[in-house]
């Protein structure tokens, strides 16, 4: 039981770092104009 | 019955203007706003000789009469119309003794409207502080003005301004520049177009981009579309009128105004003399520099050695309490050892920051910015250049966005293609580790081996800025001339708020902005660091047992020798082993090369990639850099990072363009993907070749 549930997690959180990956370097995000260091990040780091 | 006259007082903004207004007007002032703008308008009363009464307007303070803000389409639509209520009778350009060649710019501008126009010479009592003497006869026979030199900060020349104000008919409205000098047949054009207008007032209206809302518009509509050039050229004819008015001015101040430097005795000239000087400058700047990087060195050492503790501690301690599983190995090889190999490093980032603000608020900047341009001149660059590369040691996104001030394209273009080799943030934690890795901890005087590697690192960065500048300026074929004037601030003691938010943003940014990526690659490498295809993978157990049966092994080598089977045909180890024989011969294996590979979504990920792929199958708790110092040389044997392979790698990373973000940026402020595909091209095979010869020759 533990392994099972174990595994869902690392299925979770491999397919959620993943997503993420994708969204922040391959999605076409709406044109910011916040500069670097405010909220929105120039996404550099 | 007494006469009231329009006083208009104009003039660039801290010259004092408003203290001119106070001291004519009293207490007999109003304030309010110009109609439908958020402009404040101040408008007083001043009672002047032989009963005449002068109705005093404080206009928004400009440089120039080419408007690019609403309070400066305030000053210039008043000038324009005539049938203004409040449409001067005599200008009153106020200047700055220390500043009169760039306020005499707007005072030649007003000139040219045919407006009486009256010179006011403030702050006179800094003259013998600045070591500056003034010829007003011949100032007023070339400027064809009167000049009242005056002290509001000791009521001096009040009197005489009022006199000078009551006698404006006297005051010649012959105009400073011919108009029709800047382009002869342009001019003639519109002369002809529209005779009974004044020239110089056409030409404004023709190149502003001004909301007239109170002039006639058909009147100006008409003018306006009077355009038989393209606004490129318009553009440039304003810049030759600038020129021109320049060149006006420096040949009246040649005679009429002497500066001697040596005489000044003010704290601020003292200190210019010295920061500025063209050796001193420089060595000043250089111990700076050096009193930096060994301060970033000494001063964080004790909090990152506590953070690298903590974070290996945490991993052992996860490890322990929870039970045991893939999650729990996820959180104790991948995510813990990859957020720490970024949370290590904010002690040097905020540091570095600390300093950067401090020089920032205290003026100092400023004067390495004007220093550095007798550099910069000599590789095709401006000193406006300077602003983005010194921007770079934070990012290079905000750095070539800041190009945008550069009016001259192949200047901006060069400045852009070169910015991502200054030493962003981002490769600091690389260098950190790979130095405090192969660099020894020796010292020359009070100075470490370390720091001054780190140091050489940054100058390598900003040499090969300027160098590929220079190279850049010879290859582009674009023509231009371009201008360089920066403001000087006075000194100041930085404000402890000021640089405490800019340290806290700084920090912040690059801890959250990085953290993000990083855990996300950290649970990503880790998942292909755990799991692999076929039988090599899945059978590692059963292979290693049967290929050590043989020989007498304790439990605990065999289980060293099962992981590393494990991780070699793993996905990552797979991948990693693919290209191998490209990196091999700089000296890197294949973890390394994982970590080349994912660093290209940002550069500080190397080091939490090595955390992560290190960490994987080992129960000890050990810190990053032990983990990385004990890593061996599958081929070779001994350390993997020595001495030839660690400055290989620095160097690899000093040139190449691993940064994924910086390309997007590229594109987007150059328009193409020409320039960012050159840019990572040639960065990244030039920085494959140095790496390569380094490794070889340090071998």
């Amino acid at each position: 039981m533990n392994t099972i549930i174990q595994n869902i997690l690392v299925f979770t959180a491999m397919i959620l770092a993943v997503s993420f990956l994708i969204k922040k370097f391959f999605w076409k995000k709406s044109k910011s104009k916040k500069a670097c260091g405010g909220d929105g990040g120039c996404g550099c780091h | 019955m007494s006469k009231q006259i329009n006083v208009a007082l104009i003039g660039n903004p801290n010259t004092g203007k408003t203290s001119v207004f106070n001291a004519l007007t009293g207490l007999n002032q109003k304030v309010g706003n110009y109609p439908g703008i958020t402009v404040e308008k101040k408008e007083g009363i001043c009672k002047l000789p032989r009963g005449i009464k002068a109705h005093i307007i404080d206009l928004p303070g400009t440089y120039s009469l080419n408007a690019s803000s609403l309070d400066e389409n305030v000053v210039i639509e008043l000038l324009l119309n005539k049938n203004d209520k409040d449409f001067p009778d005599v200008a009153v350009v106020v200047s700055d003794v220390e500043n009169l060649k760039r306020n005499l710019l707007l005072f030649t501008q007003i000139k040219d409207l045919e407006i009486p126009t009256l010179l006011v010479i403030n702050m006179a009592d800094r003259m013998s502080y600045k070591g500056i003497s003034l010829n007003i006869d011949y100032l007023e026979k070339h400027l064809e003005t009167k000049i009242a030199l005056i002290s509001t900060r000791k009521n001096e020349g009040i009197e005489n301004l009022k006199n000078l104000i009551t006698n404006f008919k006297e005051l010649p409205v012959t105009p400073c520049i011919d108009a029709s000098k800047i382009d002869k047949d342009y001019f003639d054009n519109l002369r002809k177009a529209f005779p009974n207008q004044l020239l110089y007032k056409l030409w404004l209206v023709i190149t502003q981009d001004v909301n007239f809302g109170k002039t006639d518009r058909n009147e100006i509509e008409a003018v306006a579309n009077f355009k038989t050039k393209s606004k490129g050229d318009l553009k440039r004819l304003q810049q030759k009128e600038t020129i021109k008015r320049y060149q006006f001015i420096n040949n009246v101040l040649k005679k009429g105004q002497t500066i001697d430097i040596t005489q000044a005795k003010d704290l601020r000239t003292k200190l210019d003399r010295i920061l500025t000087h063209k050796i001193w400058g420089y060595i000043i700047f250089f111990i700076i520099l050096l009193v930096i990087f060994q301060a970033i060195y000494d001063w964080s050492s004790v909090p990152m050695d506590f953070i690298d503790n903590v974070f290996a501690s945490l991993s052992e301690w996860v490890k322990n309490m929870l039970p045991n599983g893939a999650f729990t190995n996820l959180l104790a090889e991948g995510i813990i050892p990859g957020l720490g190999g970024i949370i290590i490093f904010i002690p040097q980032i905020a540091f570095l920051f600390l300093f950067i603000a401090v020089l920032e608020e205290s003026g100092y900047m400023s004067r390495v910015v004007f220093l550095m341009d007798r550099v910069m001149r000599r590789f095709g660059l401006s000193g406006k250049s300077v602003v983005p590369l010194i921007s770079g040691t934070a990012c290079a996104i905000p750095a070539i966005m800041a190009t945008r001030n550069i009016e001259n394209w192949k200047e901006r273009l060069i400045t852009i293609l070169v910015t991502p080799f200054t030493t962003c943030s981002a490769r600091l934690p690389v260098y950190l580790i790979i130095i405090s890795l192969v660099i020894p901890e020796g010292h020359i005087f009070i100075l470490s081996y370390q720091a001054l590697t780190l140091m050489l690192l940054y100058l390598i960065g900003f040499g090969s800025a300027v160098s590929s500048a220079y190279i850049l300026n010879k290859i582009l074929k674009i023509k231009s001339k371009t201008f360089f004037v920066v403001e000087m601030p006075n000194y100041k003691l930085p404000m402890f708020k000021n640089v405490a938010l800019t340290v806290i943003e700084k920090t912040k940014s690059f801890v959250f902005g990085a953290g993000k990526i990083i855990l996300a690659i950290s649970i990503v490498l880790w998942f292909l660091a755990s799991y692999g295809p076929g039988e090599q993978f899945n059978n590692a157990e059963t292979i290693v047992k049967l290929e050590y049966a043989s020989q007498n092994i304790d439990e605990e080598d065999l289980q060293q020798k099962i992981a590393s089977h494990k991780l070699e045909y793993s996905f990552i180890g797979l991948t990693g082993r693919a290209i191998e024989p490209v990196i091999r011969p700089l000296g890197y294996d294949w973890k390394i090369g994982i970590a080349l590979i994912s660093s290209f979504a940002a550069r500080e990920v190397f080091v939490g990639t090595l955390a992560t792929i290190y960490s994987v199958g080992s129960d000890e708790e050990e810190t990053i850099k032990n983990r990385m110092a004990s890593e061996i040389n599958p081929i070779l044997g001994g350390p993997l990072f020595t001495f030839a392979s660690g400055i290989s790698l620095l160097l690899f990373y000093a040139f190449a363009m691993q940064c994924m973000s910086t390309l997007a940026i590229v594109k987007k402020e150059t328009n193409s993907w020409k320039w960012p595909i050159l840019q990572l091209v040639i960065m990244t095979v030039f920085a494959y070749i140095v790496a390569l010869i380094a490794f070889q020759f340090l071998k």
